[in-house]
């Protein structure tokens, strides 16, 4: 047999034109190592198992378009062409396709990006937004078309006023990532919208892609307003949740936080007004307690008259102090906030006749309310500063005076206790005078009548030991 | 939207915070009628700012549009759901 020579090039060509025959498409089983890539794009790495090392090259444009990453020690399937690199003379691998081994490639994307996100702090919780205070203006990333924006707006719409911005993209499909990254950005800058809404309804795996690209998960992280997340359904875990500042279980629930908020807000709004108005009632209820126990007091049972009068007086004051008025006639469109709880709209936001009449009755019930406290208001606010005159000595003030035989503790109440020829005294504000009378007329003392004015004088006697 | 930028949210936990500080003074009982009347009054009208507040935007469903003008305001339309 003699013996062929070749140029080394042209045996590589024949080598390469057998190999193309024999191993043009061929699977091979193995774990990755070596994994470069090369300035150009091209990646570079080596399958190997236990007996054998092989060499492999993946054009940038192939690799590229995998989503999940080549990295060492991934166990996979490869499939290409053998063939020998000339420069060289070794044999390599062309890849035309990766596929993870054990697990989906989705699945293995999803498990890459996770841990490269965590690893840069991504997940934190020190990175989250809370809700914000007063969520009204609500910016929605979502598709114009899906279930997904219906939920959410006929959940919005129990809060009476609050303004919807919805950015519309797709949701899945190639390119889907870049609009909803951009969306993000758009409505984060916007200066429109206090938080945003990333919603989509549920489906598979590959439906739900674009919320675990990293394109996405970078713009939620890079939003100037706080993102909360509600993709698929309760059981779908995306990438995008775990970057959001909140994640809700699904649309629906992402809309349900806001307004929940919102109805919070409203509840310490009211829960603080009724305070206001009890602690208030509570301090007059107090004073006109005082008022009462002074009314009954034994000493001012002593001037009946006098004390009709205050009462008369103190009625009159009530009517006149404007004191809480314009405190409390202020209106308000809403009743500590019983009224938004009392209608819910349909997603087209008619404005239903039924909620102006329940407006309407609850304006009504609050005017009564609120004219019931103000008299109240009114009348123990006066009582207060009849307080001071109530007290014995501030009616000596007046001009009036007490009397008394002397040696004698009973005040004198009838014209009759007395005799020409007694000695008296009399208390005025600024001190005493001790007179000698003249005479006694009995037509005044029967005013208050002989026969009671001496029970009375027995009974206080007896009060007295 | 301009009654947005009204509705600061620090404006809202503002009044609040206030109101809850003078509802705490008015239930001490230390405190004088004269200046319970005053604290009543101010706490009626920290309470009507934060109803102010929580009513402050119009109710709207709008979609931001793609196109903005250069260095623009973003540009919104109605956007009204299709029936499902």
């Amino acid at each position: 047999m003699s013996a062929q020579i070749f140029g080394v090039g042209e045996l590589i060509r024949q080598v390469n034109a057998a190999l193309a025959g024999a191993f043009s498409g061929v699977w091979v089983r193995g774990e990755l190592s070596g994994v470069k890539t090369a300035s150009s794009g091209h990646r570079y790495f080596q399958i190997k198992d236990a007996e054998g090392t092989l060499s492999c090259a993946m054009w940038a444009a192939r690799a590229d378009r995998l989503r999940f990453k080549l990295t060492d020690g991934l166990a996979v399937l490869l499939y290409g062409s053998l063939e020998v690199y000339p420069q060289r003379g070794s044999l390599q691998l062309i890849v035309a396709e990766v596929r993870p081994e054990g697990i989906g490639e989705l699945q293995l994307a999803f498990e890459q990006l996770k841990a490269k996100l965590q690893g840069e702090g991504l997940f934190a919780a020190e990175r989250k937004r809370p809700m914000p205070a007063l969520p009204l203006r609500v910016g929605i990333v979502t598709s114009p078309a899906g279930a997904a924006v219906r939920d959410v707006l006929k959940v919005l719409s129990r809060w009476e006023r609050l303004s919807v911005l919805l950015a519309p993209v797709r949701v899945q499909g190639r390119g889907a990532e870049g609009e909803i990254a951009q969306a993000l950005g758009r409505l984060g800058r916007s200066g429109l919208v206090d938080v945003i809404l990333l919603v989509r309804g549920g489906g598979s795996l590959e439906d739900l892609w674009a919320f675990n690209e990293e394109m996405v998960a970078r713009a939620i992280a890079a939003s100037p307003v706080p993102v909360i997340s509600g993709v698929g359904h309760e059981v779908d875990v995306s990438i995008a949740d775990f970057v959001a500042d909140i994640r809700a279980a699904t649309p629906t629930h992402a809309a349900e936080l806001v307004v929940a908020q919102l109805e919070r807000q409203e509840r310490r709004v009211a829960e603080q007004s009724l305070r206001l108005r009890t602690a208030l009632e509570r301090r007059l209820e107090r004073l006109r307690l005082r008022v009462e126990v002074l009314a009954g007091a034994r000493g001012l049972s002593r001037f009946p008259v006098r004390l009709r009068e205050l009462r008369e007086r103190l009625t009159r004051l009530a009517a006149l102090a404007p004191l809480l008025r314009r405190v409390v006639t202020a209106r308000h469109r809403r009743l500590d906030g019983l009224v938004s709880r009392l209608y819910r709209w349909p997603v087209r936001f008619g404005a239903p006749r039924r909620r102006e009449l329940v407006t309407a009755r609850l304006s009504v019930a609050a005017e009564r309310l609120r004219a019931l406290v103000q008299r109240r208001a009114l009348v123990l606010a006066g009582a207060e500063r009849t307080l001071a005159a109530l007290s014995p000595m501030a009616v000596l003030q007046r001009g009036y005076s007490i009397t008394w035989n002397e040696g004698c503790e009973v005040p004198l109440r009838s014209p009759s206790e007395t005799a020409a020829g007694s000695r008296i005294r009399t208390r005025l504000a600024g001190g005493e005078i001790r007179s000698l009378v003249l005479g006694s007329g009995g037509v005044q003392g029967s005013l208050f009548g002989t026969q009671g004015t001496g029970d009375r004088g027995q009974r206080e006697g007896n009060g007295d030991d | 939207m301009t009654e947005g930028r009204k509705t600061g949210k620090e404006s809202f936990e503002e009044a609040l915070a206030q109101l809850e500080e003078v509802v705490a003074r008015l239930e001490d009982e230390n405190v004088g009628l004269e200046e319970a009347i005053k604290l009543f009054e101010r706490g009626v009208r920290l309470a009507r700012r934060c109803r102010e507040q929580l009513a402050a935007v119009e109710r709207r469903v709008e979609q931001l549009l793609a196109e903005a003008p250069e260095g623009g305001e973003p540009q919104t339309a109605p956007f009204v759901p299709e029936e499902g």
